[in-house]
């Protein structure tokens, strides 16, 4: 087994899938993942619960309005003394 | 530069609306999928944009413009909702950190005839329980998640829009990814997807 215990890799999981391990950290973590299969397992459901949460994220088109909306609230702003 | 010299606010919002609104359907992408609604979202950039023109003058690199400006609207959603309660609200942090939503549904094992078990529990969840559960973040949590999500910035980016240590980034996504992961439980109960065993 590496160094890494079971408990600390799936700490670092998140990290791992935003790419924001380098180093020591991602080198143990890899080492980790190669023996250890509950991992790898617990692993690929956190992967799959981000891109499942993301692909539901609420959809929404520009309203037409809002650009000349913004446009009138500007120009008031700089009006104002 | 932006700003500056003899430059009147006239001269100086048409400067920004001529940098800034072009990013304006990136920003509403974003306010919408933190605060759910078209109405707050839109009501958020428009806010966004009044900071921008008063900030404006301090905007020392004009082609970072879009990045200065996502981060005055994530910063608009933290300060409106700087509760106390909401930190609070997510119990205790330890608990929450070792909660494993993948352990849960293994035990439980709620569909046993599953060649997928994760995959398909997760199949169950209409698309609004999911949206609920995000906008059930304490805004600490979800407005990192949103940007990560949706805009897919580095940690160091996400420190720099939320005016926060790197490991402050780290240990938010990870803690807003348990809290959904707490939600979905919690929903999974209330619509007897599962009986509901404790960690």
């Amino acid at each position: 087994m590496t160094r890494l215990s079971c408990e600390k890799a799936v700490g670092q999981f998140f990290a791992y899938l935003d790419r924001a391990l380098a180093g020591e950290a991602l080198a143990d973590l890899e080492a980790h993942l190669e023996a250890c299969l509950s991992c790898c397992d617990k692993l690929a459901f956190s992967r799959q619960l981000d891109d499942f949460v993301k692909a539901r994220l609420p959809e929404d088109t520009l309203p037409a309005g809002l650009e000349a909306r913004i446009r009138r609230a500007l120009s008031r702003q700089a009006a104002e003394p | 530069m932006s700003g500056g010299g003899g430059e009147t606010v006239d001269q100086r919002r048409r400067r920004l609306e001529a940098l800034a609104l072009p990013y304006l359907g990136d920003l509403y992408r974003v306010a919408v999928r933190l605060t759910g609604r078209s109405q707050d979202a839109e009501d958020l950039v428009q806010e966004t944009y009044i900071k921008a023109l008063a900030a404006f003058p301090a905007l020392r690199e004009p082609d970072r413009i879009r990045p200065w400006l996502l981060k005055i609207l994530g910063r608009l959603v933290l300060d409106r909702h700087r509760a106390p309660a909401r930190e609070v609200a997510v119990g205790d942090l330890a608990e929450l950190d070792r909660f494993s939503l993948y352990d849960l549904v293994w035990d439980e094992d709620p569909l046993p005839y599953s060649d997928n078990l994760h995959r398909d529990f997760l199949a169950q969840f209409p698309d609004d329980d999911v949206r609920r559960a995000l906008l059930a973040l304490p805004e600490v949590y979800r407005v990192p998640l949103v940007l990560l999500y949706v805009e897919e910035l580095s940690y160091r980016d996400l420190a720099d829009a939320l005016g926060c240590p790197v490991g402050t980034v780290m240990s938010r996504l990870h803690r807003a990814r348990k809290i959904l992961e707490r939600e979905l439980w919690d929903c999974a109960k209330r619509r007897g997807f599962v009986r509901g065993g404790e960690a």
